[in-house]
């Protein structure tokens, strides 16, 4: 009986993409959907008749049903409620965003609040739906990308997205990683390679190198809180504030006005970056306190565009420098540049990549597609069964992108595991007691470069009961740190003296628990995704 | 399943708590850097979990898991010199049992020893480094007399650094050559 097909989802802030390996040694392949499209919106519109639509059809509802539609979920997976992700997101989005337990994030949408993995679950849930359709029967295992810089918190709760939409997730593989290994799958080839990966919302660098079946990451470095639509961001001000000064009405105080200079902010990239000018036309954009409808029209040319964002790019070789930095490595050694993501297709990103490595960026890999591609790859390496016996085709060797540290006294951390440490791996630290008669030993758990526990992310306070009681310094306990393949963190103690290991409890995680899981598994199942119908 | 991999991962799992990172990545100690790479790949091919994903023992998954992580750890401390050349004087040591896991005590040291090895060439006083500093610059220039004047002053705040007094050897060597060809020209 030949091994079941797993599918690779490519789960993007603005559009997702799910790929399989149909047929054994076969290239991978990417699923269209029922109309022919091979990338479909993260956007999750809640209709009135119950059903939700999911994809490409949805982006529409964004202005018509906007605070009943949610996209770039990506940008709050895993986040804290106060972080300045969020908050921002709360200024532009026109769905709720409100606070959950333990510091958590909840989207209100109909009187219902769903945590931030619902609805990525939901986007899944299509991918799911899509790729059974293509292949003619179940679907019931998955590898997810994220991005190579996403921390444990965003990881975990990627991961519980697709446990929510019935998925089980053989692994949560890294966007660059994933890319490279859809460039190099087969190839036989022993390079240096920088990823470049310029998402909707992230930015990832990866530089790795390939030794013919061996994808070895060296180092990543990235910025999760740069992506396309800051570059949408930087068109919309401009717009917004040239409608100020000819019109005197601010449009992004209205959240539906927002919506539409969004839009058009969108498609002014767009063109600009294809067509070398942009013309802007918004009809009835807003409507003056007199009572006059007025409309938004702007001329855009590359110049004035590459003005306005070229601080984005310089910011992107900041991170190369870092990623190069790291890996001991300068932008000559590199003996090939893969660009992913939508994004990249802009002429100022394609100028500075050739300009920064002093070489063409390889073309002929849609940067839209090679995530997901990657990534099936990988599902189907994770069920072939013959590997065991005769090895695999390719070897992922990756890496975490984060210091694993512990929180200490006065409020500053002490390093544990650092990061472009190679995955899965250990590190443990032995704790006494200082205090007689202790019975619990709390530490707190952080993810950052900084060393003052607030600038960096705290995935948990981990909470250690059952060793044995004794004087202050007599008990020791070796909790051993664990970062595994998907580069999820584990902890686990054991009392030094019995070898017994201690019962953990995690606290002020802002992570879903187990319960709360099921609850959402249960309610997914009963969503029913909207059947998409257009004009054929 | 290869049964002759299969008692080799065994036993390197039985043995794993009783060797170095070196027999773990099954290296000599004089391994170089790109030996050292490419043992890591070659070893990755045999114990890389996911080579055994799909495989429906649970007990050999964890332990590859083991030796794999184990294998990383190896990797992570032998691929960087100066833990590298630190690691293989503590196995080589008399300590050998206790050091074969490269704990936070010896990432300090390392730390400490980098740190000690600038101070020593740079000086570890402000006023040292800034005489020296000063030195090297008129040695650059080859004007040996200021040179060994701040030199001079360096060593008044650092009796005890051997560079300084080393770099001062050398430039009253050159001050010597100066002066004796200088005779040459002096009306006998």
């Amino acid at each position: 009986m030949s091994d079941p097909i797993a599918i690779g989802i490519d789960l993007g802030t603005s559009y997702s993409c799910v790929a399989a390996v149909t047929d054994p040694g076969a290239p991978p392949q990417v699923l269209p959907n029922e109309w022919g499209e091979r990338t479909h919106a993260s956007c999750v519109s809640f209709l009135d008749d119950g059903t939700v639509l999911v994809g490409n059809n949805a982006k529409k509802n964004i202005i018509t049903n906007a605070e009943n539609t949610v996209y770039s979920a990506k940008r709050l997976i895993g986040r804290f409620f106060f972080s300045d992700e969020v908050k921002k997101a709360q200024a532009v989005m026109p769905y709720e965003i409100v606070e959950g337990p333990n510091n958590s994030v909840r989207v209100q949408v109909k009187g219902k609040a769903f945590a931030v993995p619902e609805i990525s679950a939901l986007v899944l849930k299509e991918m799911k739906a899509i790729a059974e359709t293509s292949l003619g029967h179940e679907v019931k295992q998955a590898v997810v990308t994220c991005p190579a810089y996403f921390n444990d918190n965003q990881r975990q709760a990627t991961k519980d997205a697709g446990r929510i939409a019935g998925l089980e997730v053989l692994r949560i593989i890294n966007e660059p990683t994933a890319a490279a290994l859809a460039y190099g799958f087969g190839r036989d080839i022993s390079q240096k390679i920088c990823v470049y990966d310029l998402g909707g919302g992230t930015f990832d660098v990866s530089i790795l190198e390939i030794g013919k079946d061996v994808f070895e990451v060296l180092s990543t470095a990235g910025d999760t809180y740069l992506g396309g639509d800051d570059f949408d961001d930087r068109i919309m001000t401009w717009l917004a504030d040239d409608f100020l000064s000819k019109h005197g009405l601010d449009l992004r105080q209205n959240k539906y006005c927002l919506q539409m200079l969004k839009e058009a902010g969108e498609r002014a990239k767009i063109e600009v970056g294809r067509d070398g000018v942009a013309d802007i036309f918004v009809q009835g954009v807003c409507q003056s306190p007199e009572g006059e409808v007025l409309d938004l029209k702007q001329h855009l040319e590359t110049e004035a565009f590459n003005r306005m964002v070229m601080d984005l790019v310089q910011r992107t070789f900041k991170v190369c420098d870092e990623a190069l930095q790291s890996a001991r490595l300068t932008a000559a050694d590199v003996d090939a540049v893969i660009l992913v993501g939508g994004p990249t297709r802009l002429p100022i990103i394609r100028t500075g990549v050739r300009h920064y490595f002093q070489k063409e960026p390889m073309t002929g890999i849609d940067p839209d597609e090679v995530v997901a591609l990657g990534a099936s790859i990988q599902a189907a390496a994770l069920l072939n069964s013959q590997a065991a016996v005769y090895g695999q085709a390719s070897y992922l060797l990756d890496v975490t992108p984060l210091t694993l540290r512990i929180g200490t006294v006065g409020g500053f951390t002490e390093r544990i595991i650092d990061k472009n440490t190679p995955i899965p791996i250990e590190k443990s630290k032995t704790f006494t007691t200082s205090r007689d008669g202790q019975d619990k030993v709390r530490i707190r758990v952080y993810q950052g470069e900084a060393s003052k526990a607030e600038e960096c992310e705290l995935l948990g306070e981990f909470e250690f009961t059952g060793f044995r009681i004794g004087y202050r310094g007599e008990v020791q306990i070796q909790v051993t740190f664990e970062i595994d393949s998907n580069g999820i963190v584990n902890v686990a103690a054991t009392d030094l003296e019995t070898g017994q290991k201690t019962s953990t409890t995690i606290n002020l995680s802002s992570g879903l628990s187990e319960a709360d899981l099921q609850t959402a598994i249960d309610a997914n199942s009963e969503i029913e995704l909207a059947r998409d119908v257009r004009a054929a | 399943m290869d049964a002759q991999f299969l008692i080799e991962a065994e036993t390197l799992a039985t043995v794993l708590d009783q060797i170095d990172y070196f027999n773990v990545l099954k290296v000599p100690y004089s391994a170089s850097p790109g030996d050292i790479k490419k043992a890591y790949y070659r070893e990755s091919r045999s114990f890389h979990p996911d080579r055994f994903a799909a495989h429906p023992g649970a007990e050999l998954r964890e332990m590859v898991g083991r030796i794999y992580r184990r294998v990383n750890e190896a990797y992570t401390v032998l691929r960087d010199d100066r833990k590298r050349a630190r690691y293989l004087a503590d196995v080589t040591g008399p300590d050998r049992a206790k050091k074969l896991r490269f704990t936070e005590a010896e990432e300090a040291a390392v730390k400490e020893e980098a740190k000690k090895k600038i101070e020593e060439q740079f000086g570890q006083t402000p006023n040292g480094r800034r005489f020296y500093a000063a030195a090297m610059t008129e040695m650059q220039a080859s004007r040996w007399e200021p040179a060994a004047r701040a030199l001079r002053s360096a060593l008044m705040y650092e009796p005890q650094n051997a560079k300084f007094r080393e770099m001062l050897a050398q430039v009253e060597k050159e001050l010597e050559k100066g002066r004796s060809k200088g005779d040459q020209f002096k009306i006998r």
